[in-house]
């Protein structure tokens, strides 16, 4: 992961505050502990990672402590504790993706774009989280989800490449193959 | 909406929702109703849905647009289900953008489409298009939990009613004793379908045989393997089937804790049963005193954090806790000890789905369904080059053959088949000569295959057995959660051996030494993912011992995958 030495710009904590307010209120120390992970999900949602501020007004809220945040935030494979890059590529490296070939798609974004797994790209354009899970769209196989909402599927190193390149001019991506089967 | 007070106030809502459900489907406007699930919106269902409220406006057809969840076949997503006034519903596959104007301007003037529809919901052809129940992907399925996949909206409470909904549990409220409802399960003979095949009403009789206080119910919704998608679908599909099942185990309990870990990549079934559990609140089937009577349930989501091992039971608990996911040795059992070191009942989403079915049927019935030692039906899920992607639900007992060839279609154009793998990342892979195995819960392990979660990943010629089984062992190593030494260094070390392998540096005592590494990690490993870590890599080396020796012996990767470099072709092969 790499090393960002210039200073985050100023996160605004009160959308977080205000979640925590109305969804997150735990009634005894054992609920608390149980909302942790769920905590630090919405503040992903809402900044792309978990930044240390938002660690340490969730530590407030529910009473724990930072360091057990962290042991969680490090353990489980969704969190990120550096800032993202301006596009979030979600690659489903299940094993129906696999078959139809997702691993030629990660060495292409590692050779061409210079993105390893849950890393920044060099140009702070992109972010890669392989997911070794499966994203259950196996229909659109080998498939990555962008940004949260679109799908790239049945993709090959020429039209990940060709969908890349529009993302990054702002272009709309070709639609993915619906008319599969 | 007010809290239902009793039982008869339950009648009377149900009486009025069905009746509603009735008119709707006989009245004068158009149903038309989109399929949205998570794989639907991959390939643009909410864009059909919005394209289609504007067309439909338009053309001032007077519709009733609704949302529905999954129902199973990927390969037609998405799909849109269309009932003309007068006409039975039809259900027409890959319904995007592009085709809606078409769609909506045919059915206005009164064609069937017939060429884009995958069937009709009736008993006879309609318009030249054939029953649905005729369609290959269906005619050899047994719906019981799927039943009203795709019929259904997920978000309404009311439609889960209208169609017989939560009737199970009132059945167990009112008229089954906890220990009744338990006996019922026994007698279905329900096996844990996340996996272990544990008997399910063992399982909850120990529960209720413990006396510490208080006692958890905890659903296993996490569904971290690579290969299956059942459990998601289930949810986002009929959520409060699964809410009922959850209900029902806590009655058989009797503590009001019940739980459900998701996993929190599963966003939309997430969403979906959080729903489900504010719309049962409102109605007054969670929260304390439940129709007027004394019992009391109180339901908690909670979500993961993308670890596949917390789909573990005891990591699961520790998950929930708000510690890291990780194992521990048992005993004690988590039925004794588990949530909070309390006696904590965990089962599958699927086991909990079934519960109501099998209160609704009764046991003896259920237990008629399926093979002796496997009753009842399972999801099982598809995936790689074959012609029906998706989920479908068959009765235990049909051959494997079956599945693939039958229901699923077999290969897609161009694809050979090369073998299947079960079991997710936790046992081997069958070939094509073993496909006649019945699918249950014993019948593949002899054969180095296993049932699982339920999950197929059909792989063809382009797929290298060392690679994929890199692949496989890769996942494992990834997703160790590190608490163990034989998992945690034994894994990486497979990899390590069979990159050697696939680079051409491979040695003659190297499948000795996978062997042997195999042996420690499966016998020392703490958890049961550990103790399997090594089984699909042990059953590739079974299956198709020439590749290995190929890559070895020749130095050549015969489905040419392998990255084997120019200078390992020179160098001599190592034996030592």
């Amino acid at each position: 992961m790499t090393h960002h030495a210039e200073p985050a710009e100023q996160i605004d904590l009160e959308p977080l505050r205000a979640v925590l307010a109305s969804r997150f209120r735990p009634r005894d120390s054992q609920e608390a502990y149980e909302l942790i992970v769920g905590a630090c999900q919405e503040a992903q949602r809402l900044y792309g990672w978990v930044p240390p501020e938002a660690t340490q007004v969730i530590a407030d809220h529910l009473g724990v402590t930072v360091n057990r945040i962290y042991g969680l935030l490090t353990f489980y494979a969704d969190f990120r504790t550096e800032p993202p890059g301006r596009h979030f590529l979600w690659l489903c490296h299940g094993a129906a993706c696999y078959v139809m070939g997702s691993s030629r798609l990660i060495e292409l974004l590692r050779e061409r774009y210079g993105l390893e797994d849950h890393g920044v790209s060099p140009d702070q354009e992109l972010t890669l989280h392989v997911f070794n899970g499966c994203l259950g769209v196996c229909d659109l196989a080998p498939v990555i989800q962008v940004d949260h909402h679109t799908y790239w599927g049945r993709l090959t190193p020429d039209r990940l490449t060709a969908a890349i390149d529009a993302l990054k001019r702002g272009d709309q991506v070709e639609e993915t193959d619906g008319q599969a089967g | 909406m007010a809290r239902l007070a009793d039982r008869q106030d339950f009648d009377r809502y149900a009486a009025a929702v069905h009746e509603r459900w009735e008119r709707l489907w006989a009245g004068d406007r158009w149903v038309i109703s989109v399929g949205i699930s998570g794989c639907s919106i991959g390939k643009g269902a909410l864009e059909t849905y919005r394209h289609l409220e504007l067309m439909l406006a338009q053309e001032g057809v007077p519709a009733t647009l609704r949302q529905v969840g999954c129902a199973g076949w990927c390969f037609a997503e998405p799909f849109v289900e269309v009932r003309a006034p007068g006409a039975p519903p039809v259900v027409y596959r890959n319904v995007t953008t592009d085709r809606v104007p078409e769609l909506v301007h045919a059915l206005k003037r009164g064609e069937v489409k017939a060429e884009w529809a995958l069937g009709v919901r009736a008993e006879e052809s309609f318009g030249g298009i054939h029953p649905l129940s005729q369609h290959p992907f269906l005619a050899r399925q047994r719906r019981l939990l799927f039943a009203d996949a795709g019929v259904i909206d997920p978000e309404s409470i009311d439609d889960y009613i209208a169609r017989g909904g939560y009737r199970a549990f009132l059945k167990a409220l009112f008229e089954m004793t906890p220990e009744e409802v338990v006996a019922e399960l026994k007698a279905s003979n329900l096996r844990g379908r996340g996996g272990a095949g544990f008997p399910a009403g063992i399982k909850w009789e120990s529960g209720r045989r413990t006396q510490a206080w208080p006692k958890y119910v905890v659903v296993n919704s996490h569904e971290g393997e690579p290969n299956v998608f059942k459990d998601r679908r289930l949810l986002e599909t009929n959520p409060h089937l699964v809410l009922e099942g959850l209900l029902i185990g806590c009655y058989a309990l009797e503590t009001p804790h019940g739980y459900n870990y998701i996993g929190g990549e599963h966003a939309l079934a997430v969403q979906r049963f959080q729903e489900a559990v504010r719309q049962a609140y409102e109605l007054g089937l969670l929260g304390d005193n439940i129709l007027g009577t004394r019992f009391r349930c109180h339901v908690r989501v909670r979500t993961g954090g993308g670890a596949y091992i917390c789909g573990e039971g005891s990591a699961l608990m520790y998950a929930i806790m708000g510690q890291r996911g990780q194992p521990r040795t048992k005993p004690p059992r988590s039925v004794e000890e588990g949530l909070w070191k309390r006696p904590t009942v965990l089962n599958n989403t699927e086991t909990f789905a079934s519960v109501p079915v099998i209160l609704r049927h009764g046991g003896a019935w259920y237990a008629s369904l399926g093979t002796e030692q496997s009753t009842g039906t399972k999801l099982v899920t598809i995936q790689g080059p074959v012609k029906r992607v998706g989920v479908a639900e068959i009765e235990m007992g049909m051959t494997l053959r079956e599945l693939i060839f039958e229901v699923f279609g077999g290969m897609r154009e161009g694809y050979q088949f090369k073998g299947v793998q079960t079991g997710g990342v936790s046992a081997g892979p069958l070939r094509e000569d073993q496909l006649d195995v019945p699918i249950d819960f014993d019948s593949m392990t002899p054969l180095g295959g296993m049932l699982g979660s339920g999950g197929f990943v059909v792989f063809d010629e382009s797929v290298c057995a060392v690679d994929f089984a890199r692949y496989l062992t890769a996942f494992n190593r990834y997703e160790s959660c590190s608490k163990c030494n034989p998992c945690r260094l034994g894994n990486p070390a497979l990899v390590e051996i069979l990159d050697r392998i696939r680079n051409g540096y491979g040695r003659l005592q190297d499948l000795d030494l996978i062997r042997e590494a195999s042996k420690y990690i499966i016998e020392l490993s703490l958890c049961g993912l550990g103790q399997v870590a090594p089984m699909p890599l042990l059953g590739m080396m079974k299956a198709f011992p020439e590749e290995f020796d190929a890559h070895i012996r020749e130095k050549r990767c015969p489905a040419n995958v392998c990255p084997i470099s120019e200078a390992a072709l020179l160098a001599p092969i190592g034996d030592d």
